[in-house]
Parts: C-alpha cells; sequence; structure tokens
C-alpha cells in the first residue's frame, strides 16, 4: 500500500488532518480530546509500535505539542500522531492502555516539560538528579544562568581565580 | 614506620622537623620507585572517553608494559580516570570511589569536559570544572585525546610520582574542608 492510500484511510477519522510527509512518513494531528480515540484507531490499522513520545515547546503559541512515534511493521511505514495541549495547563491522559511501554515515555515527558499524564502511576523522577527547578527542556529555562548560578560561582577549594 | 609524606611535603616547600636521617630519605626514594611501577587504574568509565581505553589496555598501545592494570575495585587501585563529562549524578560515585581508594591515590581528567566543561560548558546537567571537588594531578587536554596522549600522561605521571609532586591526596586532607563544602553546595542530598 502506497503513503496516500494509507493516509485516506487515516483521513476517514473525524478530525483528522493527515499529511504525507515523505516517503513511509505520514503525520496526523488531531484536537486533543481525540487523541486518545485516534491512537486506538491507529494501532488497529496495524501501527503497533509505540517508538518514542515526543515534546515540542510552542512557547510564542503557548502551547506544548506531543508527538507520538508510532511504527508499523507491516507496512514498514511510520504515523506520526500529534497533538496539542494548552502550556497553562499541561495535563494529558496517558496511553499506558494501549501501549505499556508509554509509562516510560511519559514519564520522561513529565520529568523534562513538566506534563503530567493522567492516570499514569509511575511520574516519579527519572534521570535527573536533585532537580528542584524549571523542567529544563522548556524553552524559557534559562540554562546559562543556571550554570552561572549553580556552578560557576562555586570557588576552587584550593584558591585562585575562575 | 617510615615517613614517606614528609619527605614530599619538604618537596612541597612545607616546614618539617629535621629528624629523618638518609636511610628513611632513600628508602622513600625506593617506595615511590615500586609505586610508579605498579599502578593500578579502576576499572572506571565515565563519559565518551571510555572508549579510548580499550585500544590502551589491549595489545596496540599495551598499558600493562608500563606495569599498570584495570582493578575492579577502587580499594585496590592507585589511579582514578576521569574520562568524559562529569554530571551530578556520576560526581557522587566519583567522590564515593575517591575517598575509598587508600593512600597513595592519584587522579587524572582525562579530555577538555571534566578541565573546564569543554562542549558541555552551559549545559544544566554537567558539573564543569572537576577541580573543585576533588584534587587532580594531571591534565590530558583535547577532545579526544588519543591513546598516545594517554601513555603520556601515564609516563608523566610516573615522574611526578617519583620527584613527589603527585601530591593530589595529600591536598585533599589538607583542603578537606572546603571540598567538602563545595561538594554539599551542589548536592541537595547524598543518595
Amino acid at each position: 500500500m502506497s503513503e496516500q492510500e494509507i493516509a485516506e484511510r487515516i483521513a476517514k477519522f473525524p478530525g483528522a488532518d493527515v499529511e504525507v510527509l515523505r516517503k513511509g512518513q505520514i503525520a496526523v494531528k488531531v484536537p486533543a480530546e481525540k487523541g486518545h480515540d485516534a491512537a486506538a484507531y491507529l494501532k488497529k490499522m496495524g501501527f503497533a509500535h509505540l517508538v518514542a513520545v515526543e515534546y515540542v515547546d510552542w512557547i510564542k503559541e503557548n502551547e506544548f505539542e506531543l508527538v507520538y512515534n508510532l511504527f508499523s511493521y507491516k507496512m514498514k511505514m511510520r504515523a506520526f500522531l500529534k497533538v496539542r495541549i494548552p502550556r497553562d495547563k499541561p495535563e494529558y491522559i496517558t496511553f499506558m492502555d494501549l501501549w505499556p511501554i508509554a509509562m516510560t515515555h511519559e514519564r520522561e515527558a513529565h520529568e523534562m516539560m513538566g506534563i503530567v499524564f493522567r492516570k499514569n502511576p509511575n511520574l516519579t523522577p527519572f534521570i535527573l538528579e536533585d532537580w528542584k527547578n524549571l523542567p529544563p527542556m522548556r524553552k524559557d529555562f534559562d540554562s546559562r544562568k543556571y550554570v552561572k548560578d549553580k556552578y560557576d560561582s562555586i570557588p576552587f577549594a584550593e584558591g585562585g581565580e575562575q | 614506620m617510615v615517613d614517606d609524606e614528609k619527605i614530599v611535603s619538604e618537596d612541597m616547600g612545607v616546614q618539617v622537623e629535621k629528624n629523618e636521617n638518609m636511610e628513611m630519605r632513600s628508602f622513600g626514594t625506593v617506595k615511590r620507585w615500586a609505586t610508579k611501577r605498579s599502578l593500578w587504574m579502576v576499572h572506571y568509565c565515565t563519559g565518551c572517553g571510555g572508549i579510548e581505553l580499550a585500544p590502551l589496555m589491549t595489545s596496540r598501545y599495551d598499558m600493562e608494559r608500563f606495569g599498570m592494570h584495570p582493578m575492579v575495585t577502587p580499594r585496590q587501585s592507585d589511579v582514578l580516570l576521569i574520562t568524559g563529562y562529569v554530571n551530578i549524578k556520576t560526581l557522587k560515585r566519583i567522590i564515593r570511589t575517591y575517598e575509598q581508594m587508600p593512600d597513595p591515590k592519584y587522579v587524572i581528567a582525562f579530555g577538555s569536559c571534566p578541565i573546564n566543561g569543554g562542549p558541555y560548558w552551559d549545559s544544566y546537567a554537567t558539573i564543569n570544572h572537576l577541580d573543585k571537588y576533588i584534587p587532580i594531578d594531571l591534565y590530558i587536554a583535547g577532545c579526544m585525546p588519543r591513546p598516545q596522549s594517554i601513555v603520556r600522561a601515564f609516563e608523566d605521571l610516573m615522574d611526578m610520582i617519583q620527584d613527589g609532586t603527585a601530591d593530589g591526596y595529600m591536598r585533599y586532607k589538607k583542603y578537606y574542608e572546603p571540598y567538602k563544602a563545595n561538594q554539599e553546595k551542589i548536592f541537595r542530598k547524598w543518595w
């Protein structure tokens, strides 16, 4: 099956904005409230593997974008399911019931971007150590200022210049 | 008990009482010569520099011809090689490893990342200057240093041990309070 035929099949899902990006890659944009249904629809179509959950900070539009990177072994094709959620209230529903591995991906998105996934039981600290600041992958987190305040302010133990 | 540290600290310019005789002095020289010829390195890699240790340990560059060998436990080791960027999680392990090693112990910072942060100088995750937290005897500049540089560094370290200028473990004792204060400044909790 070609990309166009699959895109037409996906477009039958109500509210889906489908675009063929290049060979073997299809982007599917849906409203946030239909994201879970669309994911179930795609999984039924054959996109059985959740490769990753990516997160984009669109700070000017005041939105976070979640990109669910799906892969189909039958069709040898990728589908990017994109949903946008408001930046002020970064909450979404977990996809753990469809793909159990979503737990780990969502845990990372929670730590790095501060997005809360409802019904995910394991949103505990993951990679960062002793973190008590803004989530570091947000666009308004100033890494240089953080480094200056935290690491560069520490004096050399044996004296000497910075 | 032979007071090797007194002899070395005299080399550092620290005032010591003149009670050691020549025999003790020469015994210290022999002891340091023996130390430099049987260095054991902690088999510990952080960051991307660990990949350079494989050709170093195996037949191409053959670290064993210097009497060096990797050791799996810090309690039997002399040399700690920091092979790349250090973040807070790693620094806790490095300090724990370093404090378990018996004296005399030597630290080599490998690559530009432990020196001043290197390409990760503005990263929120990596600490930039490793020498703010533990004393370092020798730096190898470069990104990445080739195994030849590491061999050269080991030769330099051996010379420094013979001279008594590889004194990092004594500086750690002398400046223990400021080192500990620096470590506690960036750790929220230890484990």
